[in-house]
């Protein structure tokens, strides 16, 4: 589980470039590079070092609501488990 | 006569990471000789050397070897390293991946591997480079390695970038195949026998008056094999290679191209002022030169498909 209430910041040694919607990003201390899916981008574009996890997600469900044809309950727990995923990946923080 | 270098006993032993005294400590030259090498759009001295050391590279690299070239955008400054590894090989039978340690302090990049330990500064267009072999393979492979990573670094600063690809001219183009370790790149040029092999392994893509032109490198072949020519060609397309029973190839869209050459670059993506860097200028390329994914079975047939116009 994450803590709903804490603020993300993304890793300041990530490179990354929004192309089309998608979103390439570079992780020097890994040497990874991975590309983000559109929707996934739209997340990543919400962190920003003041949202909280839970402002980040209603910010971002309303964007992925208004333009991708997805239940909001399954596009909330995808949201949820990709910044889960880019915590892991140390990409946020 | 003393080196100049001092050697504790516990530093011969193991590994010798060099600390940053390491460099400041005077060391002892090869000897007084130079070679300047004019690579695309770089030019480097290699000072330091022997005159055996100076006429083996000067045969060796002899299409990029250059006599009247002004001021070399960067000048390596060669000594003997005064330790015997730096990098303790690990391996077992299979062998290790080649290792290649980093540090960045201020404008000073240090590298060391197994055969020697270097530093570059781009501002100060200097480096030094410090190797445990007077001669022979292992003073060859640390001074190319270290070029290589000279070279990666500084054609980043000029807009350009060393891709890990094979680069083949046909008709006054260059095509160019990217991929990681066994996805085709030596295959290609090996499918391309009446072609300008401009690379096996690592190929050059510079920016020349607003175009991007692809050429070789002296140490660029997988086989120490060195290009006929240190010309650049315009470059007709990116191909990222995948082996398959079908030949076809589909536009890489723009993030997964980013992803997929920024992926096949050497040196530059682990440290993270030169990889955002990278990402800027790879991201610039891609907006003039087309990117695919090239499905290719080891037959020449892959050409009619690269050659292909679009639109």
């Amino acid at each position: 589980m994450m803590d709903q209430g804490i603020v993300l910041t993304k890793n300041p040694n990530v490179a990354y470039r929004i192309y089309d919607g998608e979103a390439t990003v570079v992780m020097p201390e890994r040497a990874e590079v991975k590309v983000v899916n559109e929707i996934g981008s739209v997340v990543w574009d919400k962190i920003d070092g003041k949202r909280t996890v839970e402002q980040i997600v209603e910010s971002a469900l309303q964007s992925v609501l208004a333009d991708f044809d997805v239940a909001p309950d399954e596009a909330r727990r995808d949201i949820l488990a990709f910044l889960r995923e880019l915590r892991e990946h140390g990409m946020v923080s | 006569m003393s080196s100049g270098v001092e050697i504790s006993p516990a530093r011969t032993g193991g590994e010798f990471r060099p600390d940053e005294g390491y460099f400041t400590s005077p060391g002892e030259a090869f000897g007084p000789r130079s070679v300047t090498l004019s690579i695309g759009p770089l030019v480097i001295g290699i000072s330091g050397l022997s005159a055996r050391l100076a006429e083996a590279l000067d045969s060796r690299y002899r299409p990029f070897v250059v006599r009247e070239a002004g001021v070399p955008d960067v000048r390596i400054a060669l000594r003997r390293a005064g330790v015997d590894r730096f990098l303790e090989f690990r391996g077992g039978p299979a062998g290790e991946t080649y290792r290649l340690e980093s540090r960045l302090e201020g404008p000073r990049l240090t590298l060391w591997s197994y055969e020697f330990a270097g530093y570059l500064e781009a501002f100060a267009r200097r480096a030094e480079l410090a190797l445990t072999a007077d001669e022979g393979p292992l003073f060859d492979r640390g001074l190319e390695n270290f070029l290589r990573v000279v070279t990666a670094s500084f054609v980043l600063e000029r807009g350009g970038f060393l891709l890990h690809a094979s680069g083949i001219v046909r008709r006054g183009k260059a095509y160019v195949f990217f991929g990681p370790s066994g996805s085709g790149k030596t295959t290609v040029t090996h499918l391309s026998p009446d072609d300008v092999v401009l690379s096996d392994d690592l190929t050059l893509v510079i920016r020349n008056a607003g175009r991007y032109e692809a050429a070789g490198i002296p140490f660029g072949m997988a086989h120490h094999r060195v290009p006929e020519t240190r010309a650049s060609f315009p470059v007709a397309s990116f191909n990222r290679l995948v082996q398959s029973t079908e030949v076809r190839r589909e536009p890489l869209p723009g993030a997964r191209a980013l992803a997929e050459l920024a992926g096949s670059l050497p040196f530059v993506m682990q440290e993270t002022k030169q990889s955002a860097r990278a990402v800027e200028v790879v991201a610039r390329a891609i907006e003039q030169v087309s990117v695919w994914r090239l499905h290719f079975r080891k037959d020449g047939g892959f050409w009619n498909v690269v050659e292909e116009r679009v639109g």
